[in-house]
């Protein structure tokens, strides 16, 4: 039984730059942005930053990893509030993603997802609907 | 070579349609890191947010628009969401169109909102994605 409180398995994912190249090529999304230093200032970034896309795929698997099949996922939305800055080097940039389970309506669960980097939400409004068998 | 809300109601529609094929959906996993074995194998279906892949081909018509002037490098991308009505599965051929669903001006910056609907080539709904995108016209 699932019921509104229920947290969900937090998950830490940690984002170099050749994870970013490769979302690049996987994606088809080669916005200069997201792999030159030279590009990202030009445009008043702190350097390289994950694409918005990589970081909502990665939140969302807090919740597909809990549901026994990603097809019962109805509604994903998400707000990029804070670029997360990927520095060149092996360490790349942690985020640590969690959620819990807001309210249980109609075979529907509400899920709110947060998503720290260091101290920062790096995503507002996060939530993910699913049904519930 | 400007936008404004005139423009609401512009409707893009991607080049062809596109043909999902299950390495694709594979490598497209890798790349997120998610081993979830539903994105694997001859009945895959694609992670959640591979249905944006597939719109961003409408959206390069939009970014295309002369009269628009949009640059891709200049674009942030503010927020997100998709309504699924099923997933997206290996073997389906898949077509985009966006449509502007909002223009909002702040001094250089653009706050552009359209909505893309995926449907299959015979018509059958599939997902509907609600982009914000933030275009800065200034230079920094």
């Amino acid at each position: 039984m699932i019921e509104a409180g229920f947290e969900l398995s937090p998950l830490t994912v940690t984002f170099r730059r050749e994870d970013l190249v490769r979302y690049a090529g996987a994606s088809g999304d080669f916005n200069p942005i997201h792999w030159s230093d030279r590009m990202a200032e030009a445009l008043g970034l702190p350097g390289v930053i994950v694409h918005g896309m990589f970081t909502m795929a990665s939140a969302v698997r807090v919740v597909t990893d809990w549901i026994d099949d990603p097809a019962d996922l109805v509604e994903y939305g998400v707000r990029f509030t804070k670029p997360v800055v990927v520095p060149d080097d092996d360490k790349g940039a942690s985020v640590t993603f969690s959620a819990k389970v807001e309210k249980v309506t109609d075979g529907l669960a509400e899920i709110d997802i947060t998503a720290v980097a260091g101290e920062e939400k790096v995503l507002g409004r996060a939530r993910a609907v699913v049904r519930v068998r | 070579m400007t936008i404004d809300a005139t423009m609401v109601g512009r409707e893009y529609a991607a080049a062809g349609s596109y043909q999902v094929g299950r390495e694709k959906i594979r490598e497209f996993a890798d790349a997120i890191g998610d081993g979830n074995p539903a994105y694997r194998g001859d009945d895959a279906i694609a992670p959640p947010t591979f249905a944006f892949v597939i719109g961003s081909r409408a959206l390069e018509q939009l970014l295309n628009d002369a009269e628009l002037g949009l640059r891709l490098d200049r674009i942030v991308h503010g927020a997100q969401k998709f309504a699924y009505t099923r997933p997206i599965k290996a073997g389906d051929e898949i077509a985009a169109t966006a449509t502007i669903t909002t223009v909002r001006k702040a001094g250089p910056v653009e706050v552009i909102m359209y909505e893309t609907t995926l449907t299959t080539v015979a018509g059958e709904p599939i997902a509907t994605a609600t982009s914000t995108l933030s275009h800065n016209r200034a230079d920094a």
